[in-house]
């Protein structure tokens, strides 16, 4: 359904900002540095594709606005 | 000679005739002519004359028809039946009027914006936030005007995944207020509630956009429960429903704009996003290089400085034996004896020059 694609996005779009807050955190490491770089890119890369690929559903409602 | 042929009326009758002879010949009329004498009574009957320089009709409305604030000397045009009163007096029954003429609209305009300002609708405290990522709006709007093709196209262009419920009304002309309004509220009473209501309409006369400075309008976007976005006309048109709404935009395109977020500008965020960590990883990155280096050059200090150590006790050491080496005590002038040291054995002396045999003559204990 439409709704969840747009919500999916907003879920990606909020993990990606989790995982970028996560490189000016205290927890920050290089070990695993470029798992979660790998990761964002990765994240990155499906938001885009969604975004690009989601299209609008447009729908002119049957009541009648010309009478009272 | 009296002609019998003619019909007899009692009074009552003839106006009664008069009426739908009227009716039948003027079902409606519109009439344009200048505002004098006007007058409200009781809160509730409107009463003015139409005059041109030549003539002057008696009209009368009640004052819910009355959607735009008139006055003494402005022109308007009335949609009205003509009709005779008990009393014999012809006037018009006004069903509705508007402004006419660009003098008469910007005064009514002012008066009733003057009027709304005053009770709060357009204070700024009442405007609401609209969502920054909507899953569903509602839009209201004629969808044969250009005014909304330009919307639906930049919507599509910018944004995806969005439910759009779209009203067809009529957006200019005496009908368009009403017509808007009860789209307003069809929306207002659904179950699922949109997100934002768009009211949109392209640019046009002051007279084609004169639906948007309503009264009743201007009141229902006001009361909205779901936040307004409105756009109407050109960059420079302003309309009371603007006013009222949540969010004005100039145009229907900046209302598209406005509305939805732009995916171009988003995937150029997330991009910048994911290369934003690079000069932290590359800093990190170099902190961990210095530290090693640190640490590579504190173990070869640590190396260098043992093995100094070692050099010298090794030298000590060399110092201590070259001490010890009997040829160095020879040297001093000391002699070293080989054999049995008893009267009449064979010995060997050895000094630094020579090395001599010799008997022992004499042993003496010390």
């Amino acid at each position: 359904m439409t709704k969840n694609k747009n919500s999916t996005i907003q879920e990606k779009i909020a993990a990606l900002e989790e995982l970028v807050a996560w490189f000016d955190s205290d927890e920050f490491t290089l070990e695993i540095a470029l798992d979660k770089f790998k990761d964002a890119e990765k994240l990155a890369s499906e938001i885009e594709t969604d975004l690009s690929q989601l299209k609008n559903d447009i729908e002119v409602v049957k009541q009648k606005f010309d009478q009272a | 000679m009296e002609n019998t042929t003619s019909p007899l009326f009692t009074v009552s009758d003839f106006i009664a005739l008069t009426n739908q002879t009227l009716e039948y010949a003027y079902p409606s009329v519109q009439i344009e002519g200048e505002v004098a004498s006007f007058k409200i009574n009781q809160d509730k009957y409107v009463f003015f004359d139409l005059k041109d320089d030549n003539g002057s009709i008696g009209c009368f409305m009640t004052v819910w028809q009355l959607r735009q604030p008139i006055e003494n000397g402005m022109k308007i045009v009335v949609t009205a039946t003509p009709k005779l009163t008990q009393w014999g007096k012809f006037s018009l029954t006004v069903r509705a009027l508007r402004p006419s003429g660009e003098g008469s609209l910007k005064k009514s305009f002012e008066l009733l914006k003057a009027k709304l300002d005053k009770e709060g609708l357009f204070s700024p405290e009442r405007k609401r936030p609209l969502p920054a990522v909507p899953e569903h709006i509602a839009v209201i709007s004629s969808v044969q005007a250009a005014g909304y093709a330009d919307f639906i196209k930049i919507v599509n262009d910018r944004w995806g995944g969005l439910r759009i419920d779209v009203a067809h009304v009529q957006v200019q002309g005496t009908d368009a207020p009403d017509q808007i309004i009860r789209a307003l509220k069809y929306f207002n009473e659904q179950e699922d509630l949109p997100q934002v209501v768009v009211v949109i309409r392209g640019g046009g006369s002051a007279d084609d956009l004169a639906a948007f400075n309503d009264e009743l309008l201007v009141r229902e976007i006001a009361a909205s429960r779901i936040p307004t976005l409105v756009g109407v006309g050109h960059e420079v048109d302003e309309s009371l429903a603007d006013m009222a709404a949540d969010v004005r935009a100039a145009t229907p395109s900046n209302a598209a704009q406005i509305v939805v977020p732009d995916r171009q500008e988003i995937i150029r965020s997330v991009r910048y996003r994911v290369q934003s960590v690079l000069p932290r990883t590359t800093q990190a990155i170099e902190t961990k290089r210095l530290e090693l280096q640190g640490m590579l050059e504190h173990a070869l200090a640590s190396i260098e400085r043992q093995m100094q150590q070692a050099d010298e006790q090794v030298l000590h050491v060399r110092q201590v034996l070259a001490q010890l080496d009997p040829n160095v005590v020879l040297k001093r002038g000391y002699a070293l004896i080989r054999g049995e040291q008893k009267v009449g054995s064979s010995i060997e002396i050895e000094t630094h020059r020579a090395i001599i045999g010799a008997k022992v003559e004499r042993y003496d204990e010390k």
